[in-house]
């Protein structure tokens, strides 16, 4: 509907999600979800010669998109005090995924590989930027569908034996709020 | 993953600049925030977070202590009360999720539990009814005593357990004394919560006798004053 438009919180193209991060009023995240990609080799490349100034993430370890916004607020916040752990806010939001605070395996699991035919693609910036977007876009040989559609990409076992989820937790929350409460936490685990 | 080339001095300046930028960014965010109680050691705060009804809490520093020590103290509230949230919901036991902690402002961002209520508020509205208040106190003393018991199962300790510290949802958090003190005629249904913890516990026999011995202080000084 029309007023999805003129949500302050939330703004949702057909495709992408745009969201605030309440902390940083200047700062919004977005997320852009690819299947079908071809070019992921490339796409790689691109992020780590800094063409792509985005976090390129394996979507099969995503439950859910508001994974990526508590992994991005950290970054923000982690950021501005100086005590991030990798050497790029990008890096940071792909290291703040993992449960463990092994950078490498971090990369592994989180990163996209040369072999994903997904891919989902996080930008922190300032204003609504569409040209950052369509630009971004135009690099990805893939489809572009709605970021909603995360849930039919994900690996709900992988991603239970990777934060070790517990039975017993699973019976008192969702999958997402077990994974969200391990990646806020990891720090003093 | 990305390039950042380091520009040295000129990026150390912006970092020492921004720890400050950020603290205020904190506290700006609090500024407009609903503060919902004023505690001894901490605020809370009801807000919306990444879109979310977000709980905060905040630790703030108090003036006589040396701010070192302070800071130091803090934080290991702070890290203490995070493991033990975790250590809970490990162990099957609803507590709110952790969303984000700032260890710069002492600040946990939990869920916030909508439409919640203290077990201190639950049995106030029961006494207050009159339909079958004892079965409903002792649904409430057994679902208690089951929960304490498997958070002492998981060595996690709650530090102030009362009944104010316990939510009404599915889980609950919580005190055995403040039980018995703040609610007159509890002795019954203290006692169908100490059997519901003596079943479910692994290890509820010397913590029953250790009570005991603290019942019988607390006895002993009525006695007297
Ligand atoms: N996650 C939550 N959801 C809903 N209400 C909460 C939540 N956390 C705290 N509260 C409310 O705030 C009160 C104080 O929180 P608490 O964590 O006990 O702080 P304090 O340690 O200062 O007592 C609780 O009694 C409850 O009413
Ligand atoms: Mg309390």
């Amino acid at each position: 509907s029309s007023n999805d438009f003129f949500s302050p919180q939330t703004f949702h193209s057909s495709m992408h999600v745009t969201q605030k991060l309440e902390l940083f009023p200047d700062h919004r995240l977005t997320q852009m979800l690819f299947k079908e990609v071809k070019n992921a080799a490339e796409l790689r490349q691109s992020a780590m010669s800094g063409k792509i100034n985005g976090a390129l993430i394996n979507p099969t370890m995503l439950v859910d998109p508001f994974q990526t916004l508590v992994a991005a607020n950290k970054a923000v916040s982690l950021q501005k005090t100086g005590k991030m752990k990798t050497r790029s806010l990008y890096s940071e939001i792909i290291f703040n995924l993992s449960p463990t605070n092994n950078i490498s395996e971090a990369f592994k699991r989180f990163g996209i590989s040369d072999d994903n035919d997904s891919v989902l693609v996080a930008l922190v910036h300032s204003e609504d930027e569409s040209q950052l977007l369509t630009d971004i876009a135009a690099m990805v040989t893939g489809q572009q569908v709605p970021v909603e559609d995360i849930s039919s990409l994900t690996d709900q076992e992988k991603i239970k034996k990777l934060y070790k989820i517990t039975a017993q937790e699973e019976k008192c929350g969702t999958l997402l709020d077990a994974v969200v409460c391990r990646m806020a936490t990891k720090d003093v685990m | 993953m990305c390039s950042s080339q380091s520009r040295g001095s000129e990026r150390r300046w912006t970092e020492v600049n921004m720890t400050q930028g950020e603290s205020m960014a904190v506290s700006e965010f609090l500024a407009r925030a609903k503060l919902i109680k004023q505690g001894a050691e901490a605020r809370v705060y009801r807000v919306e977070f990444l879109g979310r009804p977000t709980i905060v809490k905040e630790r703030f520093p108090k003036r006589y202590r040396h701010p070192s020590l302070d800071d130091k103290l803090t934080h290991r509230r702070t890290v203490q009360e995070v493991r033990s949230i975790l250590r809970c919901r490990r162990a099957g036991i609803s507590a709110p999720v952790v969303y984000f902690v700032d260890y710069t402002s002492h600040c946990i961002f939990l869920e916030e539990i909508v439409g919640s209520l203290t077990v201190r508020d639950h049995i106030i509205s029961i006494q207050q009814s009159n339909s079958c208040k004892m079965l409903q106190l002792d649904q409430l003393a057994e679902k208690v005593g089951q929960i304490l018991a498997k958070m002492h199962d998981e060595d996690v300790i709650h530090g102030d357990l009362t009944t104010s510290n316990m939510l009404l949802r599915q889980g609950m958090q919580s005190d055995l004394k403040a039980f018995l003190s703040t609610h007159p005629n509890t002795e019954v249904l203290f006692e169908k919560l100490l059997k519901s913890y003596a079943a479910s516990s692994k290890k509820s026999s010397a913590v029953i006798k250790k009570l005991d011995e603290v019942r019988l202080r607390g006895r002993k000084r009525s006695m007297v004053g």
